[in-house]
């Protein structure tokens, strides 16, 4: 049996891990998302990218950033933010950008800068796919987080991967359990947080 | 392109004599009020929000918005206390297009653009609206440059018609004008020009009565003969009689035969017709004389005699 003070180190490294990383990536993809709307080379070099990311194994993500950036905790952080990053942007994008034209054409009409115009409409408007993206991403940050203590961020997949080469069963649920334990956590506060968030015309 | 969604490819816009490119285009659309066919309500404001939302960008105090949007739900003749805190999905259509208008009207803009607002309700709606519309019209008293592929909607609602076609502006006038003066069979097919009986509502006694200067005018004092020989010579069948500036009614020829005389003047045979204002609808200044059983009436401005109307003559004129 893991004593649980030892488990509190890796269950917070996880959190922290998977949360910068998360942070990062909604900070960086939909300030991307919005400039996409407005360039469209910038949108391009965007969704190709992101749809790499996508199209690659997360193994491979994480694997690839080590010869790049070496390993530890930030490397790790990097390969959590490739991954999350796409759902993200994504979602922003089509958020943004699949608003009914006349609600365009009216804000600018009634003389909404193109700023006020996402501010006050687009992205509102955008909210209840921006946190469909969000909420998948902080799943998938959740998941990859476990990968990557294999390039040495620590966490609960140090745990998990102790557990595995000991076969450990033990070891190996204390570091499986709480990881799904933070998913369930992230889907229920995310669906809260959406219901309080996304403007009530829009349900 | 008024308010600079487009920008000209060729040619200029002025408002006021102050061209339009050389104004800020936020500044430009937050003095015209626009109005759209599709409305573009935001979904997830309120129609408080909706309507509130550029005072709140330019720094009204919550109470001021409150009040404002108050003031103008009750001008669309949308209670407050009802309507200010819904969305848009909970209203109808109409109720949904007033809303629009009142967010148009929110920064009191000296200008009003409205593109075919109607144009997507269905024609019940679409009368009852045009009916507020004109008494909102005058409410305001702002002008309203109002789109619509309705000529008959622009009768309706509009005191100067431009007609565009290609890109160009073919006529500006008065229905009136248009009817009665189109400038090019374009105009005059899409006005209806050659069928003037649609038009009784739009033209006044003034457009379709006879002009003083084709009536057929007799002193007080003329003898019957000489008054037959003068009316059968100019095929008229009625005559007006008139002692220098005061009228003293109109003569029938039919009455100076039948009466046997040829002695005697035409004024012992004068009828007083009813007297119709020039600027009268043709329509309301027809059926009164129907129901009345009249079949001439003079046209006055004031004193002067501006014509004769005869509803009989009018209708062979307008078929």
């Amino acid at each position: 049996m893991v004593s649980l003070e030892l488990l509190g180190t890796p269950v917070l490294q996880h959190i922290i891990l998977a949360y910068i990383a998360l942070i990062a990536s909604i900070l960086l993809g939909i300030p991307l998302a919005i400039l996409s709307l407005y360039s469209r080379s910038l949108q391009k070099v965007v969704m190709v990218m992101a749809n790499l990311m996508q199209a690659v194994p997360t193994f491979a993500v994480v694997a690839f950033v080590v010869p790049l950036i070496g390993i530890g905790f930030w490397p790790a952080i990097i390969a959590i933010l490739l991954r999350a990053l796409l759902p993200i942007i994504k979602n922003t994008w089509v958020g943004l950008s699949s608003l009914d034209p006349a609600l365009i054409a009216s804000a600018e009409g009634i003389g909404l800068s193109q700023w006020e115009i996402i501010r006050y409409v687009r992205l509102p408007n955008a909210y209840p796919a921006i946190f469909a993206g969000v909420k998948f991403a902080a799943i998938l940050a959740n998941s990859v987080a476990i990968l990557t203590a294999m390039i040495g961020s620590g966490g609960l997949g140090t745990v998990v991967f102790e557990g595995l080469a000991g076969v450990n069963m033990m070891k190996m649920m204390s570091g499986a359990l709480p990881a799904i334990g933070i998913a369930l956590f992230l889907d229920t506060s995310f669906g809260w947080l959406e219901k309080r968030m996304v403007p009530p015309g829009m349900k | 392109m008024i308010n600079r969604l487009i920008d000209p490819d060729q040619g200029s816009i002025s408002i006021n004599g102050t061209a339009i490119t050389s104004i800020d285009e936020i500044i430009l659309r937050k003095n015209i009020g626009y109005v759209i066919q599709q409305i573009g309500l935001f979904p997830h404001m309120t129609v408080r929000e909706n309507i509130g939302l550029v005072p709140k960008i330019e720094g009204w105090s919550h109470d001021r918005i409150e009040e404002r949007v108050k003031e103008l739900l009750t001008l669309v003749h949308l209670p407050p206390e009802i309507f200010m805190d819904r969305y848009p999905k909970e209203l109808s259509g109409g109720q949904q297009q007033r809303i629009g208008l009142a967010r148009a009207l929110v920064m009191d803009p000296p200008l009003l653009l409205m593109d075919e607002p109607f144009g997507a309700l269905d024609p019940l709606l679409r009368r009852q609206l045009q009916d507020e519309f004109i008494g909102i019209k005058e409410d305001i008293g702002r002008t309203i440059v109002f789109v619509t592929h309705d000529i008959n909607e622009a009768f309706r609602l509009g005191d100067r018609i431009a007609i565009m076609h290609e890109g160009r502006i073919v006529q500006v006038g008065t229905a009136r004008d248009l009817i009665l003066s189109p400038a090019d069979p374009m105009v005059a097919g899409l006005v209806g020009s050659d069928h003037l009986y649609r038009h009784l509502e739009n033209l006044t006694v003034q457009d379709i009565m006879r002009p003083v200067s084709r009536v057929c005018l007799l002193q007080a004092s003329t003898s019957i003969s000489s008054a037959i020989v003068l009316m059968t010579d100019g095929g008229e069948e009625v005559a007006v009689i008139s002692d220098g500036s005061s009228l003293s009614g109109v003569v029938w020829i039919s009455d100076l035969l039948r009466g046997g005389r040829l002695s005697g003047t035409v004024g012992s045979y004068a009828r007083s017709p009813p007297i119709l204002r020039p600027d009268g609808t043709a329509l309301s200044a027809i059926s009164g004389m129907k129901a009345d059983g009249d079949s001439i009436a003079l046209v006055m401005n004031g004193e002067e005699l501006l014509g004769i109307f005869t509803p009989d003559e009018v209708l062979r004129r307008l078929v």
